[in-house]
């Protein structure tokens, strides 16, 4: 109890020092330097209407790329945390067909309302995604808003069917190949254009279209692809692993 | 072509580390599905291209080309994230990236099980990178945020019980030092409208007000808790004890090295929070090394010894920042770093290797290459010579006695030798086991060799960047030096025989000797004469053992010739690092001995702490001058009282004075037999030479006052006193002599503190004479060893008949200490009485007296128990001590009768020496010597007592050819009214002077021993209770974060808003 | 009216945010169980990414895209700040991370140890 008196003591203080804050803070009239800059130049210099995809994707594109990674190492954490014993590791394949089984029997079925909405809804929502990743120059959205999109189809699936199968082997491709062709293209903009993920080493096309911006609709393709798989793949680790739990003893 | 020539362009440069490191990471997955071997080879090609892409361009940097900035983007920041690659960027990321490459060398086996281990671990090694590259504020958070998350997984993947709960608590407690941090950006945003940290920088009059102010506390907070604070570090140590060694250390050295890098380029918003971040610094620093003092889990240990030194880090690089001494960065941070960096790795991967949860358990079957790495490592985190932590640790010192800030001084050295105690701790225990430790099994042999090869690299990277840091400070010249080679190459050689190895050393010593010091002139080239030949001497007898004394040929090398160092140093530095040289080499000598372990962990506490009382002593010095010549000592005006006490001392402790001498008589006794001798005869004048470098420069000043050099005095005649007192009462042949020792060396010190000509000529008359029948002492005790295989004194007796030219050699060296006429202690005595009856210290005079005296009652013992007597029937057959033991002692007898006949043959060059420093006021009449209270004509008593001894002698020789003798049996003694209740109370010499003891035995009950361990006592105890904040529940470490933050908000004026 | 001219909307938006933070932290340190620490600190993370957004806000500004809506000669007057967006998108995403991993920390500990309760994860200290 004492304890708490003390926690609460010191969020209290804490509450003191943000009261601070906000009573200090004046809401801006004018836009930051940084913020004119980008607004004033970003149009014409990138070639995105959507200033905040082209301060994501190019005046700040060293954070994408660590967002990226974020994302990516944060995948590889929760497969690493949530393994299987390496004795199964080894007898993947084999394994496979054993664990679908255990599945059916450690879950429910979902309603056959979800069944079919999850029929009828998944593509849509993963087109839905693709729409938003492609557009993010144009229109608010971006490839990881996109991929989360995508993801939140896989999460659907996975509540209707929680038997069906996600291929590791085509999530290991697709997240390793899109990334690692982001860095490149990253590179492409040091040697063909004025520094590391430049976009404009591809044309700039007719402002306001699909295809412009340079490269970062491509970017933001990978970026895209990238995050809905690997957002799949951490949502699979955890229904596995779960699965696991009462047959597997670490 | 040109296209590839292009791209490798792009890779070469900086930017290329993080293209690479990405790109393999996400390469990786596929290479390990395909083959394993595959994705492991792209994984350590990547970590050895990102080193080597940092060593070129850092190496373009040190020659010349100017600090490489990374743009990205193709706009100019600050709209853009611009990447800086500099000097100290250079340093500390080819620093990185080389341990992180040695550090996944060790953790191979457990990384190459999963692809993303991998992967985890190059990107974890990329965000370091990152976090000490960027410029951009808000990509500076993603990169901690990459290398969190990377930990934090590699953390999960450990095998120990507890490191998920561990695991946790870290989560937690770095989850909110990031949203700290988070909010710090976005505020510092709000009021500069900029994220680019030179940007910030320069338009920094724009945070300002309650924002600006916990804005800034925000970031610092965050990256200060990110160093792990006292007490806001429970999670850290949590995880450094349950991590496995790979991540721990990388933990421990990488990820703390980026952020304590970012922590350095915000540090010119944090102007007014200086003194808080050195206060945090230094307090984590001193009582994480107390909390260390109790710890007895390897790894947890480590960690706190982990976040101890980055506590030093952060205290030097705010206090480096507050006395604008941004000049000396690269070199004390630089070195703090990289020494922090390498042997902390190192001894995290040795942990992991050798396996054992406590550091109690090193005390069997650990390696012989593991020990000798285990203590190569030690050395270089203790900060002792030649490893970068030594320099670093000095120039830190230097540099905060040129501004004053002296308490800053006392608390990184009280820090440091915290730290020291218990990291030899576990030294000691891992060396306790050497003498039954085999070898490496040839079939083991590859295999460790292979685990142990990173941590052999870390090593040798230790000893290449000490000698580069030597260098860069122009003390690098082949003389400083010559010791530690000359000492490897005889360790090159260390595996032949024993006796094979004796020469060799002789002839290495005697050649750099005398490199070293034949341009010596004055008073040090007398010293020269002493130590090196001296030292020559008493080594000879080194092979009377029949063994093959691993370790201590080297040892001894390196002992030798830095004294030989240390004679010629011009500078403190020269001095500092020698007198370190020769504490190591000695304190690793002590531990050779059978029992000589836990002694010698008492030795070298003593020694470093007299070692940083001579460090306090200069720095005050160079404060007051700002040179670091030993000649301008006496230059430092007011402050000459002050150095001249902190020096004395530091070489009093050194000495064994009163009071501090308790590991004198452990590290003595339980030494090898013949390296007692080196130690006593040879090593304690060191301290006696430092005495006099001080008396020189500073006692003899008009200014100084007679004060210190009155208390100098009651200390040497205090010890000489307790010393003889002490001796009486032994049991144990060592110990006796050891006391003895000690009280010798109290005379000389009273010698020096008279300050006068006479004075000094006595002093050094008694340091020669000491050396002559201590090492006669000392030598035929071995030999006495070596054939009974007793050190108690009761167990031995009537030895007269096996030993005849022992027993004659101990007694002419005890003659020659008692100070009775006609040999060459009288001649000391003589001058010393005379010289301090000059001075009117009448006091102390008595007590020479007195002391004196009571020298009687133990030489007597020592002569009684030990060679007279009835034969113990088991002795009846040992012969006389080998050849090569008495040869020495014979030179030796020789000089003692030289010196004792001709005293004017010593005492005039000493008299010519001192005479720079006090005009000589010896006045000799053909051979004798004129002073105030008489007049010593020792070729003349010579004579005289020949001729007294020599008729009795003839006479009891006639007559005992006629007279019947009646042979006493063993024990047949008859006891009056007392009952023997052990066995060995039925021996006359058990217990020689117990009826002394009734009388003035409470004089001599060990309380300095008491105190001393009272004050271990308190120590522990202060660490145990400054340690109740980790009760292990990862809220209460959360909340510490959160209360950082506040109380350095209202530290810092929050109370004011 | 006038009170929410005098109480500008970012400011709402700003307390709120500050607000979810003490709340945030509040679990986080009262809450025994894991997963409601976690949520504290989901809970916190939401916090931050609103004082970040209501940082960028200028008054009377709409979405920073330069198209038919918002000309651009004047967009430099009309739209928000395009760069805390930036920043809270990649926040959030890292937030996403940490949550990740935090959740999966939780799974692993609650089936080797068999609880949830941070007050028996405490074999470690000293």
């Amino acid at each position: 109890m004492i304890k708490r008196l003390f926690i609460f003591m010191i969020l209290a203080l804490m509450a003191v020092i943000f009261f601070n804050l906000a009573s200090n803070y004046t809401e801006n009239t004018s836009l930051s330097k940084l913020g004119h800059y980008y607004v004033e130049k970003g149009p014409l210099e990138i070639g995105a209407p959507n200033l905040v995809t082209a301060v994501v994707v190019t005046y700040r594109g060293l954070d994408t790329l660590g967002e990226v990674t974020v994302l990516f190492i944060s995948a590889a954490g929760v497969g690493l945390l949530l393994r299987r014993s390496r004795r199964k590791q080894d007898i993947d394949s084999q394994d496979r067909d054993n664990r679908a089984e255990e599945s059916k029997n450690s879950h429910k079925p979902a309603s056959e309302i979800v069944e079919t909405a999850t029929e009828l809804l998944l593509p849509m929502i993963i087109l839905f995604g693709i729409y938003v990743f492609m557009n993010g120059h144009l229109s608010p959205g971006g490839g990881f808003q996109g991929g989360a999109i995508i993801a939140s189809g896989t999460m659907f699936l996975l509540l209707a069917l929680p038997e069906s199968h996600i291929s590791r082997l085509m999530i290991a491709i697709t997240e390793s190949l899109s990334g690692f062709s982001y860095v490149v293209v990253g590179v492409l903009g040091v040697i063909m254009a004025g520094g590391f993920l430049d976009n404009r080493f591809m044309d700039l096309g007719t402002y306001g279209e699909l295809f412009s911006a340079g490269a970062i609709p491509l970017i933001y393709t990978f970026v895209g692809l990238k995050v809905g798989f690997e957002l799949s793949a951490v949502l699979d680790r955890f229904r596995q692993y779960d699965q696991n739990e009462d047959t597997d003893s670490v | 072509m040109v296209v590839t020539n292009t791209i490798i362009d792009v890779l070469l440069q900086p930017l290329g580390i993080y293209v690479l490191a990405l790109g393999a990471g996400f390469l990786i997955p596929l290479f390990y599905r395909v083959r394993r071997g595959s994705g492991v080879l792209v994984f350590f090609a990547a970590l050895a291209a990102m080193a080597v892409i940092a060593g070129l361009n850092l190496l373009a940097i040190i020659n010349g080309a100017p600090a490489i900035d990374i743009e990205t983007a193709g706009i100019k920041p600050p709209f853009s994230i611009n990447l800086r690659f500099g000097l100290l960027e250079g340093g500390f990321v080819l620093a990185v990236n080389t341990v992180a490459l040695l550090g996944a060398w060790h953790y191979l086996p457990r990384l190459k099980q999963q692809a993303a281990s991998l992967l985890l671990y190059l990107i974890l090694v990329m965000g370091i990178n990152g976090m000490v590259m960027t410029r951009d504020l808000f990509n500076l958070f993603i990169f901690i945020e990459i290398t969190s998350i990377a930990t934090y997984a590699l953390i999960g993947m450990g095998r120990s019980d507890n490191v998920l709960a561990a695991g946790f608590k870290y989560v937690m407690a770095t989850s909110i030092a990031s949203a700290f941090f988070l909010l710090g950006t976005i505020f510092l945003y709000y009021q500069t409208g900029t994220l680019n940290i030179d940007d910030i920088i320069m338009n920094r009059d724009l945070i300002e007000g309650p924002i600006g102010l916990i804005a800034t506390l925000f970031l610092l907070t965050s990256l200060l808790v990110e160093l792990k604070p006292y007490p806001a570090n429970g999670w850290g140590l949590d995880v450094y004890e349950t991590a496995d060694s790979g991540i721990a250390s990388l933990i421990s050295v990488g990820v703390s090295a980026g952020v304590f890098f970012a922590l350095y380029k915000l540090l010119p918003l944090m102007d007014n929070y200086l003194t808080s971040i050195a206060l945090i610094g230094g307090l984590t620093f001193l009582i994480s090394n107390l909390i260390g003092l109790k710890q007895e889990n390897t790894k947890r240990l480590l960690g706190y010894s982990s976040i101890g030194q980055m506590g030093l880090l952060t205290l030097a690089v705010a206090l480096l920042k507050q006395t604008d001494a941004d000049a000396h960065l690269p070199l004390i941070v630089g070195g703090l770093f990289v020494n922090h960096l390498f042997a902390k790795a190192g001894l995290f991967w040795l942990a992991g290797i050798v396996n054992r949860k406590c550091i109690g358990e090193w005390s069997s079957g650990v390696k012989r290459s593991e020990v000798l790495l285990l203590g190569v490592l030690i050395t270089a985190l203790v900060g002792l010579p030649p490893f970068p932590g030594f320099w670093a640790k000095w120039e830190l010192v230097m540099l905060l006695a040129g501004n004053e800030l002296f308490g800053w001084i006392a608390l990184i050295l009280i820090g440091s030798l915290l730290e020291a105690a218990y990291l030899f701790r576990w030294f000691s225990y891992a060396r306790q086991q050497d003498s039954e430790q085999p070898d490496d099994a040839p079939a083991e042999a590859s295999f460790s060799f292979m685990q142990i090869m990173p941590v052999t690299i870390a090593a040798l990277l230790l000893f290449i960047t000490g000698y580069g840091m030597a260098k860069t400070m122009h003390v690098a010249s082949p003389e400083v030096f010559l010791p530690l080679v000359a000492g490897f190459a005889m360790w090159l050689i260390d595996r032949s025989h024993g006796r094979l190895k004796n020469l060799p050393m002789l002839a290495a010593v005697a050649v750099g000797g005398y490199l070293l010091t034949n341009d010596l002139e004055g008073i040090n080239r007398l010293f020269s004469y002493l130590l090196v030949g001296g030292g020559i001497l008493v080594s000879i007898a080194a092979m009377y053992r029949n063994d093959n004394r691993r370790g201590f040929y080297p040892l001894l090398t390196v002992l030798l010739l830095s004294l030989a160092t240390l004679l010629r140093a011009q500078t403190s530095l020269e001095f500092f690092f020698s007198w370190e040289l020769m504490t190591l080499s000695s304190y690793l000598l002590v531990t050779l001995g059978r029992n000589g372990v836990k002694p010698a962990l008492t030795y070298l506490l003593f020694s470093l702490a007299s070692a940083y009382f001579i460090l306090a002593g200069f720095s005050v010095a160079y404060g007051a001058t700002g040179s670091l010549l030993l000649a301008d000592l006496g230059n430092s005006g007011d402050s000459v009282a002050i150095i001249f006490s902190l020096l004395a001392a530091g070489f009093i402790i050194k000495m064994g004075g009163f009071g501090v001498h308790i590991w004198l008589p452990g590290a003595y006794a339980e030494s090898d037999d013949d390296f007692t001798a080196i130690l006593s005869a040879v090593v304690s004048k060191a301290g006696i030479f430092g005495l006099f470098i001080i008396a020189a420069h500073l006692g003899v000043r008009s200014d100084i006052g007679l004060d210190p050099g009155y208390v100098l005095g009651w200390i040497g005649i205090l010890t000489a006193t307790f010393g003889a007192l002490m001796a009486v009462f032994q049991e144990d042949i060592k110990r006796l002599v050891a006391y003895s020792s000690m009280g010798q060396l109290g005379y000389i010190v009273t010698g020096m503190a008279l300050m006068s000509h006479l004075g000094w000529v006595s002093a050094m008359y008694i340091t020669v004479n000491h050396f002559l029948f201590k090492g006669i002492l000392f030598l035929s005790i071995a030999g006495v060893i070596l054939r009974t295989n007793e050190r108690l004194m009761y167990k031995m007796g009537g030895l007269i008949k096996n030993m005849p030219f022992t027993f004659t050699f101990v007694m002419i060296a005890i003659i020659a200490m008692s100070g009775v006429p006609p040999l060459s202690g009288y001649g000391g005595k003589w001058m010393l009485f005379n010289a301090l009856m000059e001075k009117q210290w009448y006091w102390i005079t008595a007590f020479a007296f007195f002391s004196s005296a009571v020298a009687f009652l133990y030489m007597f013992r020592l002569l009684q128990t030990v060679f007279l007597g009835q034969r113990k029937l088991e002795h009846a057959e040992i012969r006389e001590a080998p050849m090569i033991l008495l040869l020495p002692q014979m030179v030796m007898i020789v000089g003692i009768m030289v010196i004792s006949a001709y005293p004017k043959l010593l005492i005039d060059p000493l008299s010519a020496a001192i005479d720079p420093w006090i005009a000589n006021t010896l006045v000799w009449q053909g051979t004798a010597l004129h002073a105030h209270f008489g007049h010593w004509n020792a070729p003349m008593i010579m004579a005289v007592v020949a001729g007294v001894f020599m008729i009795p002698l003839i006479l009891l020789s006639l007559f005992a050819l006629s007279m019947k003798i009646q042979k006493v049996e063993q024990f047949n003694i008859v006891y009056a009214a007392e009952r023997p209740r052990r066995p060995e109370e039925t021996h006359f010499a058990y217990k020689f002077f117990a009826h002394y003891d009734r009388a003035i035995g409470f004089t001599v009950r060990p309380r300095a021993t008491a105190f001393w361990n009272s004050v271990v006592e308190w120590s522990h105890s202060a660490g145990a209770s400054l340690r109740i904040f980790y009760n292990g529940n990862g809220q209460t470490y959360a909340l510490f974060v959160i209360m950082y933050f506040v109380g350095l908000f209202l530290f810092n004026g929050g109370l004011a808003l | 009216m006038n009170m929410l001219t005098d109480f500008p909307i970012s400011l709402i938006v700003l307390c709120s945010g500050l607000c979810l933070i003490l709340l945030g932290l509040w679990g986080m340190l009262t809450q025994r169980n894991l997963i409601r620490i976690i949520i504290g600190f989901s809970l916190m993370d939401t916090g931050i990414h609103m004082v970040m957004v209501s940082i960028g806000y200028v008054t009377g500004g709409t979405a920073p895209i330069i198209n038919d809506a918002v000309a651009m000669n004047e967009a430099v007057n009309r739209v928000v700040d395009p760069v805390p967006s930036a920043l809270v998108l990649t926040a959030i995403v890292i937030g996403l991370g940490v949550t990740a991993v935090m959740l999966s920390f939780a799974v692993r500990i609650h089936k080797t140890r068999k609880t949830l309760m941070i007050d028996k994860l405490t074999e470690s200290k000293w």
